[in-house]
């Protein structure tokens, strides 16, 4: 792998805020969090907390990646409130797998969990993807690094999003 | 919101349900809560709640929901303790 | 919206079975459902221990204290889990920089005095005749702009207040003696009530800033060590005329709050329980009360009008969008 991506070291979230919102992702970045006052936020983790309680949870790897937990056959889970948008959470999967396969850890597939609403959804690495997921990597960078979070347009997304009364007042 | 919540459980189960439900709401009447309370933490209530209570013995508990405490029309028979007073 | 709890009784809190109980001297207890609770006013004489001090830190939730007199002593304030180096070094940054420091403390009177001149206007258009004070007003605002130094600007903000506060026995219907502002000790009911009342706005303030990644002791138009959190001085100069001033003059028109509800002593005046106990239950009230937010188009309460303050200057510290005091519409 290019070292100058190796070492940025970013994490699931990060990934998932590039495909979610580029703003959350550069004020996650800079630690400016807003999670613990929003209920829907402090729902998806209650969710977190009490749904598969059985499995063993959160493998951390590095200090970089945290994998909610690993099933049979090499199949990471990752488990999620809502499907409204898959497309981070796929993408949060598809890094995993990524990074894994960096370590020399080949074969893994993952699964997203939603147990709120009864789904599986299979993740593998498809053609492609490897390239996407640098590009994504330096691009993430970018974005973190400027001075200045980037300007985003009102999603619908926005209402519910935790970082709405700081992006909109 | 705010919130009625009332449980009917084992006895075996009731100092549990009730030192549960003070963390979150006003203690009434027994097994009756009452105040205002955000989804979240209503939540984060239920979920414990169902780790105390158990399905043989058909354990329950109801919550009734107000948009805000003003819509909700209550008559006080008898004692009024205050008890969902916040000036103490 | 979780709730504050005021506590006036003499006796004990403590922590008790996952939430915290308040025990009074006659064995009465209260149980404070401590998943719902924002901070805690102890306005009686209250016994705590670690245990509780540490449960409270756990959630999250600061202690305010008041003496006898019901003036504020110090507040309780919790280990901060929010906090980001870099915009520490930003807030910073903004203080050490004069030109910085300037155009912040500038934006912090702007926002005060408009809120001022807004409530006098409401009342002039109510049959008060306070054109005078109001043209005063905006002439020292108008030099706000051109200050050159935070002194300078204090000393307009001062200008300010007193006229100001000269309006208020027109404002007022019930025979006041009020001159001017005396505070440490208060020396008369209106002095009195700004005392108690603003420092409740001062604990709102500093109870939204720990929810937020700011650092309450660097602040702006006020020196730094001037209060221990100064920045909630900063913050509270543009909500005192919305939270303060407004409960004062309706709480006195309506006659809630009489002559009945004083303590003076020599060259002291103070409300008695039954005034703090009127005011907090009508300052509660008003923290409760929602507008509607024409930026983001929702619900909020007064008291998250004070959050997202704090998210403005979050926002201009990072240097991505310049603070603008807030200004009431209504």
């Amino acid at each position: 792998m290019d070292n100058s991506i190796a070492h940025l070291k970013l994490t699931g979230t990060q990934i998932n805020y590039y495909f979610l919102c580029q703003r959350k992702l550069w004020y996650f970045a800079h630690d400016i969090q807003m999670e613990q006052n929003n209920d829907a936020v402090y729902l998806g983790k209650l969710i977190h907390e009490t749904s598969y309680e059985r499995e063993k949870k959160e493998i951390d790897i590095d200090g970089t990646i945290k994998i909610d937990f690993i099933g049979k056959d090499r199949v990471i889970h990752e488990v999620k409130k809502s499907d409204k948008v898959e497309e981070p959470h796929i993408w949060q999967l598809k890094y995993y797998i990524w990074y894994l396969k960096q370590k020399g850890v080949e074969g893994v597939t993952g699964k997203i969990n939603y147990p709120k609403l009864k789904k599986i959804l299979d993740v593998v690495l498809e053609n492609g993807d490897m390239e996407k997921i640098e590009t994504i990597m330096v691009d993430i960078n970018r974005i973190i690094t400027s001075p200045l979070p980037p300007v985003v347009n009102r999603m619908k997304i926005c209402k519910s999003c935790s970082y709405g009364d700081i992006c909109w007042v | 919101m705010y919130v009625i919540v009332v449980y009917d459980v084992d006895q075996k189960r009731c100092g549990k349900m009730l030192k549960l439900c003070r963390g979150y709401l006003h203690h009434i009447q027994n097994s009756v809560f009452e105040g205002e309370i955000t989804e979240a933490k209503l939540e984060e209530l239920k979920i414990k709640s169902r780790k105390i209570m158990r399905e043989e013995d058909n354990d329950s508990l109801i919550v009734f929901k107000s948009r805000n405490e003003k819509w909700l029309e209550k008559e006080i028979v008898g004692t009024d303790k205050r008890p969902v007073d916040n000036v103490l | 919206m979780k709730q504050n709890y005021y506590i006036f009784n003499n006796g004990c809190l403590r922590r008790q079975e996952n939430t915290i109980f308040f025990e009074k001297e006659d064995g009465t207890r209260n149980v404070i459902p401590i998943e719902n609770t924002e901070a805690v006013y102890a306005f009686g004489e209250i016994d705590f221990n670690t245990k509780l001090f540490n449960y409270l830190a756990q959630k999250g939730i600061p202690v305010h204290v008041f003496n006898y007199y019901g003036f504020y002593s110090g507040s309780y304030y919790p280990r901060e889990t929010l906090n980001s180096g870099q915009l520490l070094v930003k807030q910073v940054n903004h203080y050490t920089n004069m030109r910085h420091r300037l155009a912040l403390a500038r934006a912090f009177v702007n926002g005060a005095s408009f809120n001022i001149v807004k409530n006098l206007r409401y009342y002039n258009n109510r049959g008060k005749d306070l054109g005078e004070y109001i043209n005063a007003i905006e002439g020292y605002r108008s030099r706000i702009e051109e200050s050159g130094a935070v002194e300078e600007l204090m000393g307009i903000e001062g200008n300010i207040r007193n006229t100001y506060y000269k309006a208020w026995p027109t404002i007022i219907d019930c025979e006041i003696e009020f001159e001017r502002r005396v505070k440490q000790p208060p020396d008369n009911m209106i002095n009195a009530l700004i005392s108690y009342l603003n420092s409740l706005v001062y604990t709102t303030c500093l109870g939204e800033i720990y929810h937020t990644q700011l650092n309450p002791l660097i602040s702006f138009l006020h020196e730094p060590g001037e209060r221990r959190y100064s920045l909630s001085l900063d913050l509270a100069e543009i909500f005192k005329p919305i939270f303060s001033d407004r409960i004062i003059f309706t709480l006195l028109n309506r006659q809630q709050i009489t002559n009945k509800d004083f303590m003076t002593e020599v060259n002291l005046c103070y409300l008695n329980e039954s005034g703090r106990k009127t005011v907090v239950r009508e300052y509660d009230e008003r923290l409760k009360t929602v507008i509607t937010h024409k930026k983001l188009e929702r619900q909020v309460s007064y008291r998250h009008l004070v959050r997202l303050e704090c998210y403005k200057l979050v926002k201009h510290l990072i240097g991505e969008q310049e603070y603008e005091g807030f200004k009431i519409w209504w």
